[in-house]
This record gives C-alpha cells, sequence and structure tokens, in this order.
C-alpha cells in the first residue's frame, strides 16, 4: 500500500503534464507530426482565450475546449493550478528545495491574496477597451516561453556539445557519429536556436520559481491573474473539504501551501488548488473532499456574506467599467503609426491593431519557424507589441513551402493558409543598395541574391550590363513578383551591412 | 551570538601585505594556467587540413555513356553497366559517397534537384559491388529538413539502405593545396573526404552566373563555410575543388532538365524532359558533353573554360569514345 496515495497520483499527474508540455513544444519543428497540436494548451487556457476573444469581440476557434475547463473547474474547483499548470509544478519543485514552511500573517495574506483578482480586473478591463494585456501576466505563455527560448535552445546546445566534444576528444567517429546523426534528424533537429530577449524571459520565469523559495506558492496565491480567474469559478464548484470532527491541532494549516486554511480550521474555498496535503497531514484522517449537496454548503457559507446589496466601493467599480467604453476608440487612435509600423510579420498576420490584440506572445511561431528567422520584438513597436514575432531577414528567412507558423498560432494571429497561398502573401519589399552590392559597386561576380530567389519567375532579375570594358550581372528587383520572403538577405555576403534589405511596406495583412 | 554572514565577514577581514601579494600571484598563475589549457584545447578542436583525395584514374570502357530512356532507374543502371560496371569503382568493403543536389526545397518534377530514382539506381549498384556503406548527403541552401523530404532523395535513399544525414559544420578538414588557390584552407566536409568512391550525381539545369548547373558546381555542396563567398571567382574556385575531390565517377541527370530561372526554378513550364543520364569519369568531358546537349557553348561557361585552360580534363568530343544507347 502507497503512503499518501493522492499526493502520489498528483505529483505523477503533474509530471505528465509537464512532460508532455516540454513534449509538445520540443516536437514544433518541421514535420509537426506530434500526437497534439503545439497550441492546445493556450487553446484550454480561458484567460487567454477571453481577453483575446474580449478584445477583439469575437468568439476564437477552439473556445470549446475553453468551455470544457471551465465545466470542470464548476465541478471540481482549481484543480488546473494544483494538478495541471506546469508553471504550478516547476513552483513546487522549486519550493521542495527548501524546507521552511514559513506563512505571511493573516492580515498581510488577506490583503495580498485579492492582489491576484486586481490584475485580473485589470486584463478584463483592458480587454474591454480593446487591449488584450493577458500575454504579460499568463503562467501558460510565461512557461511556454520559457521553454521555446531558453531551456530547448540549452538543452539542445548542451546535448550537442557534449557528443561533439566527446566524438572530436576521443576519437569516436566510427561509434558515434552515426549516433549523432540519427539524433540531428530526430531531437536535436531543432534549428531554432537563438532569440533576442531570452535573458529577460528567463529571468521573469527565474524570479517567479525563486519566490517560492520564500514563501510558497507566491506566484499562485498572489500574483497569477488565471490562478485568479479560477478561483472566481471555484466559488461555485461542488467539491467542498470537510473536517467533521475535527480537534483544532491546526496542523492542516501549518502544512497548506496556500495559506487556504483559516485559524478556526474552516478554509478559503476560492484559495484551494486540491493539493490533498489537509488529508495526510490530519492526525486524526478525517479531513477528506467530497461532493455535497448545494444548501448543505450554503449554511456554512452564509455567516461570510454579511453585507447585502451594492457597496458604494463596487458602485464606482461599476461606474468605471461603464466609463470605460468610451475609452475604447482611444486605441484606434494610433492608427496611422500602426499601419506604417517598420516591422515585418509573419506571413499574413492580422491587420497591426487586430495583430497585437490577439497575439498572445506565446512564442510557438518562433519555436516553430525552421530558419529561425521569427524572433520576438524588444520594444520597437512600443510596449502593446513587446515580444510579438517578427522576421528578422539578417538570422533567417521565410521559407517559401512553409506554412508552419500559421499552424501553430492558437489565436490565429498569424493565419492558417494554404502553402500556395502563402507563397503569395507579401512581407515586404527588397531594396538594394547599389552603395554595397558587389556587382553594382565592385563589379564582381555575384548572383547569390538571384540564386536562392525562391519565386519560380525570380524576382531578383540580373541584367548584362558593360561598364569599362567588363562584362557584369546586376541584379535588379522585380516589384510585381518580390513577396519580402527575405532569403536575400539572409544569403547576402556582404558583412557586416548586407546590400539588400526588406522593408514592411505593401504587406499583405489578413483583414479578419 | 548572532552569526556575521560569509560575505559580511570576508568584505571586512583584514588582510597583510604579504597575504595579498600571495593572492594576485596565485590568481595571475592561475590564470596563465588556464590560458594554456584554453589554448591546447582550442588546438584540439582545430580542424584538420587535407591535401584532398588521391586521383584514382579508373578508365572505363568508354569516356562517356549516354542513355536516354524513360525509366531514370534502368537508363542508369544500364549506362553504369556499360561505362565498365559499379565493380570498376567500387571495391568490396568500401564507403562510397553519392553526392546528389539536394539543394532547393523543390518536388523531383520541379528538376532543381536531382532525381531520386538515379540516386536509388547508384545506391543498389554499389551495394551490388560489394560496397560496405553508402552516404549520401548535401549542404542545402533551404531548410535542409524540409530539402531532404521534399526532394524524395532521404525516402528513396533509405528504403535502399543508403546512410542519409544532414552535413555536420563542426566536421569538416580545411583544404590545403600543392599552389596558390583562392580554395586554400575553406572548410570541406569530412565525409567528402574520406570515402574510398566518390559518386558526383548533379541534375543539368540552369544557373544565373555559370549559364548551367554541372558536375562541378555540385561539388559546392561538399564545402562549408560561407556558400555566398565560394562565388567570387567562382571559375578557378571549382576547378580547384574538382582537383581536391576528384570524383571517380559523375553520372549527370538529365532526365528533367530546368531550363529557365535556375538554379531554383519552381515553375513546370520552365521544365524539359530530355530522358538521358550521362555516365562519365571525367567531369570536365561530361560536363562539355552536357553543353552540347543544351545547345551552349562550352567555353562560355568559366568553369569549363577555366578547366580547359589549365588542362584540367579534356573537353575534345570528337576524340572522346562515346557510346549512346537507347534503354
Amino acid at each position: 500500500m502507497i503512503k499518501k496515495k493522492l499526493i502520489c497520483i498528483r505529483r505523477f499527474t503533474q509530471s505528465i503534464f509537464l512532460f508532455v508540455f516540454i513534449y509538445i513544444l520540443w516536437s514544433a519543428t518541421y514535420p509537426l507530426r506530434s500526437f497534439l497540436a503545439p497550441e492546445i494548451f493556450f487553446k484550454i487556457n480561458p484567460l487567454i482565450v477571453f481577453s483575446a476573444g474580449l478584445a477583439e469581440r469575437l468568439i476564437l476557434k477552439g473556445a470549446v475546449l475553453t468551455v470544457s475547463m471551465i465545466m470542470f473547474t464548476l465541478i471540481l474547483g482549481r484543480f488546473f493550478c494544483g494538478w495541471m499548470c506546469p508553471v504550478g509544478t516547476m513552483i513546487d519543485i522549486a519550493g521542495g528545495l527548501t524546507k521552511t514552511k514559513k506563512s505571511l500573517p493573516l492580515m498581510i495574506n488577506n490583503r495580498l491574496k485579492n492582489f491576484k483578482f486586481y490584475i485580473l480586473l485589470s486584463i478584463a478591463l483592458l480587454s474591454l477597451w480593446g487591449i488584450q494585456a493577458a500575454w504579460a501576466l499568463d503562467p501558460v505563455v510565461i512557461m511556454a516561453r520559457f521553454i521555446s527560448f531558453n531551456f530547448i535552445p540549452a538543452a539542445t546546445f548542451i546535448m550537442e556539445e557534449a557528443l561533439i566534444s566527446l566524438i572530436k576528444f576521443f576519437n569516436l567517429y566510427t561509434p558515434l557519429l552515426d549516433f549523432y546523426r540519427m539524433l540531428k534528424g530526430s531531437i536535436l533537429g531543432v534549428k531554432a536556436h537563438y532569440f533576442s530577449n531570452a535573458g529577460i524571459i528567463f529571468f521573469i520565469f527565474l524570479s517567479i520559481c525563486s519566490l517560492s523559495l520564500l514563501i510558497r506558492r507566491f506566484w499562485c496565491r498572489i500574483l497569477c491573474p488565471l490562478g485568479a480567474l479560477y478561483a472566481v469559478l471555484t466559488r461555485f464548484s461542488w467539491l467542498e473539504r470537510i473536517t467533521s470532527g475535527c480537534i483544532f491541532c491546526t496542523k492542516c494549516k501549518v502544512d497548506c501551501r496556500m495559506q487556504a486554511i483559516r485559524p478556526d480550521i474552516s478554509y478559503d474555498k476560492p484559495e484551494c488548488i486540491l493539493c490533498m496535503d489537509c488529508i495526510y497531514s490530519c492526525p486524526k484522517s478525517i479531513t477528506k473532499f467530497c461532493f455535497i449537496r448545494k444548501d448543505e454548503s450554503k449554511v456554512k457559507s452564509k455567516n461570510l456574506n454579511k453585507q447585502k446589496g451594492i457597496s458604494r466601493r463596487d458602485f464606482l467599480l461599476l461606474g468605471v467599467i461603464a466609463t470605460s467604453a468610451f475609452f475604447f476608440r482611444f486605441r484606434h487612435k494610433n492608427d496611422n503609426i500602426l499601419k506604417n509600423s517598420f516591422i515585418i510579420r509573419p506571413p499574413g498576420a492580422l491587420e497591426e491593431n487586430k495583430f497585437l490584440n490577439r497575439c498572445v506572445r506565446c512564442g510557438n511561431c518562433m519555436k516553430v519557424c525552421p530558419t529561425n528567422g521569427l524572433q520576438p520584438v524588444s520594444l520597437e513597436s512600443g510596449l502593446s507589441g513587446l515580444w510579438t514575432p517578427q522576421l528578422v531577414p539578417e538570422i533567417g528567412y521565410c521559407e517559401y513551402n512553409c506554412n508552419l507558423c500559421g499552424n501553430v498560432c492558437p489565436t490565429d494571429a498569424i493565419p492558417r493558409l494554404e502553402v500556395k497561398k502563402k507563397q503569395k502573401m507579401r512581407l515586404g519589399l527588397a531594396k538594394i543598395n547599389r552603395n554595397l552590392c558587389l556587382p553594382w559597386k565592385k563589379k564582381k561576380e555575384c548572383i547569390v541574391c538571384e540564386e536562392h530567389c525562391p519565386i519560380p519567375d525570380k524576382a531578383i532579375k540580373l541584367k548584362k550590363e558593360r561598364i569599362e570594358g567588363k562584362t557584369v550581372l546586376r541584379p535588379y528587383i522585380d516589384m510585381e513578383l518580390c513577396n519580402g520572403c527575405g532569403i536575400c538577405v539572409t544569403k547576402c555576403p556582404t558583412r557586416p551591412l548586407r546590400s539588400i534589405k526588406i522593408f514592411a511596406i505593401r504587406t499583405d495583412r489578413t483583414l479578419q | 551570538m548572532h552569526k556575521k554572514s560569509f560575505f559580511k565577514s570576508w568584505l571586512n577581514k583584514k588582510i597583510s601585505r604579504k597575504e595579498f601579494l600571495k593572492l594576485c600571484l596565485s590568481g595571475a598563475a592561475l590564470l596563465t594556467v588556464e590560458n594554456r589549457f584554453i589554448k591546447l584545447v582550442n588546438a584540439a578542436l582545430k580542424s584538420d587540413s587535407s591535401f584532398g583525395r588521391l586521383k584514382k584514374d579508373i578508365e572505363g570502357l568508354y569516356d562517356l555513356v549516354v542513355a536516354s530512356g524513360d525509366d531514370p532507374y534502368s537508363s542508369t543502371a544500364r549506362a553504369v553497366e556499360l561505362i565498365g560496371g559499379m565493380e570498376k569503382f567500387v571495391k568490396k568493403n568500401s564507403v562510397v559517397l553519392i553526392k546528389p543536389n539536394i539543394a532547393w526545397d523543390r518536388t523531383p518534377e520541379q528538376a532543381a534537384t536531382t532525381n531520386p530514382d538515379v540516386v536509388a539506381a547508384l545506391i543498389d549498384l554499389c551495394f551490388k559491388a560489394g560496397a560496405k556503406r553508402v552516404n549520401v548527403f548535401d549542404n542545402a541552401c533551404n531548410s535542409a529538413k524540409q530539402c531532404y523530404a521534399n526532394s524524395g532523395i532521404e525516402k528513396k535513399a533509405k528504403e535502399h539502405r543508403a546512410n542519409v544525414f544532414f552535413p555536420s559544420h563542426w566536421n569538416t578538414l580545411s583544404a590545403k593545396f600543392n599552389y596558390k588557390s583562392p580554395m586554400e584552407n575553406w572548410p570541406i566536409f569530412r565525409e567528402a573526404l574520406e570515402c574510398d568512391t566518390f559518386i558526383n550525381v548533379p541534375i543539368l539545369k540552369h544557373h544565373g552566373l555559370t549559364e548551367l548547373t554541372l558536375s562541378m558546381k555540385n561539388l559546392m555542396g561538399v564545402c562549408g563555410g560561407t556558400r555566398g563567398q565560394i562565388h567570387f571567382d567562382i571559375a578557378t574556385k571549382l576547378v580547384d575543388l574538382t582537383g581536391f575531390i576528384n570524383p571517380d565517377l559523375t553520372v549527370i541527370d538529365a532526365y528533367r532538365v530546368l531550363v529557365r530561372h535556375g538554379p531554383a526554378g519552381g515553375n513546370l513550364d520552365d521544365v524539359v524532359k530530355m530522358n538521358t543520364i550521362i555516365v562519365g569519369t571525367d567531369p570536365t568531358l561530361t560536363d562539355t558533353f552536357a553543353c552540347k546537349l543544351m545547345d551552349t557553348d562550352p567555353l562560355s561557361i568559366p568553369y569549363i573554360k577555366n578547366a580547359s585552360e589549365r588542362n584540367f580534363g579534356s573537353i575534345d568530343l570528337d576524340a572522346a569514345r562515346i557510346l549512346r544507347v537507347d534503354v
């Protein structure tokens, strides 16, 4: 008989979900053959689906999955936080490093725990105004960015370097090289290894985890907006904790990682993440969770709702929400700036305004890009565009026969396009810098841009010209054909500046 | 008593002059040792150099065999058989490298990459001749995975038991020449040099700079480094490279030929079906014949001109023993 059976099951479930989370992101690469779609974890995330949907005033595809998650929450409670959330798992692992079971004073805890609801409220208000801000603090997104931008590149780098140095130092070419090549064809074949801003993204993740060293589940209790959303729903859930016959030893109160148990041993239901610790810390084994009828639970919580009617505070809050409808239009004031953005977006991305609202910065498109060309934007498009994807042709180009970025986008900020249709989507326009270009400036032979141009009729045309007694092939851009994929920039041999550049003008953006 | 933290106690510690000097000296010594160590590691990791593959000069029964037929597999097999059989080129338990053109993310019908059936025929012939291992790779211009998959070569070659892999840029040898060459110190993939037989399998197609992509141009796929840099002084570089690699057998796939918008192509209208396979032992002669097939003056192709000026192979088609067969 296993001791603490429920906790073992919980830990097992948590590690399974963490493993699956890493696996689906790791396998989000060229053939896209994993059994789960890379966007699945975001589609079941109600915070993302609702805030993006509300900001854009539409129902996103795959909202059914979110509704099913909500149904489960209405039955069980905040099970996602304790049993599924990959950040929660990492926080539990980090928190397990210390033995201290410090808890906050009751008053401070009561105040701080409400902080997450204010965060949730501000996200909801912003979405009402037409600004999707869930990307900043949604835990699943933070975890996905960490896995895609930090964990996978670091893990592949370490594995590869270790193998290479083994092969080189000990001259193991015969036995190990084939194994290395096999890995390179499968799990090490991830080509996305550089991401700008990866340091900040790692720091954010690290601080979330390390905060749990000071106070257990600090993030989940005080900051997490997704946790807050589930907490709101949990008020109506059926599963209840029952402690009839309690001897008030307060052991469960000390053990509770969410500090959800009050001094009188009743529990703060929205805070409970069903970690099942209190069942096993109870010396008399009387604590249990079970489904009880509504009228029974009502008796318990009756005393809590002392006030009736609407308070002044709530009234003011409602007033703010109502007036916010007026502010809705201010978002569209800077349309001109956004339309003239110089940032090269992925193929067929939505109009800039809509794109910023839809994009949840999960990093899926950047992870899946086979050339590593999609990079997170720093602050070039303002704070509202932080970590949205942009194509950096100096690093990688948009592969002609590839539509992977649209296939993994959870909110359709980059639409799913047929390869044929995607090939016609214009990302920008190439321009040659004739002061740098070798055939133009130095009359040298170079046709690299023309050679690589993937357009069947060649968007870069070569013309034979005689200059000072020398025949030179000089490249010209065909403005009609160029789709701005950027392979000419990637492959251009001049350094440090490339003699060809993509400008985000005349772009094809999807309207809806 | 309150215990001071480690950092605080360390900061407040008084240090004597002697101790200070000791600390400085030991630090300097440590840095020197470390510097030495790093240099040693770097020296060990530095890629080795090579003077290239030895020229074997295997004479075939004919200088060139040109097979035409509807099935690329059987025409390749027949042509190799007529030039003397694969046994002439591949010894028992030897390692063979087949270097097709898998540079572009195109389908076989678009004729930017070598026909997978030609590669499959060569793999089968090599194994029949007793090869221990057949390697197939190319340094792709587009994303390697997509190129390998869409060209159909990866699947076909793996079905025929060949080793298909992506070239690794750390696993190179730097090229050395007995004469002054622009290719000096260029990184060349180790697999291309450490093989017993090198079979070059280019596809005949149009190219912007060199007019035609032929066997010598196809050898660019065994070079690491910055690909774009090869295009300066391409003629000398390609001939030097061919002399460095010395391919034993050259099989030009002219089954489907891209006549415009090369080397990447993509338009099915630009593809002409010629149903021809050219097999030869001398890369220059084979390329010259392919030029004739395309109605191009061989001397207008920069690297053939360069090769003829340096007496590297022959471009004399009249003197060559050429066999034409229909399969």
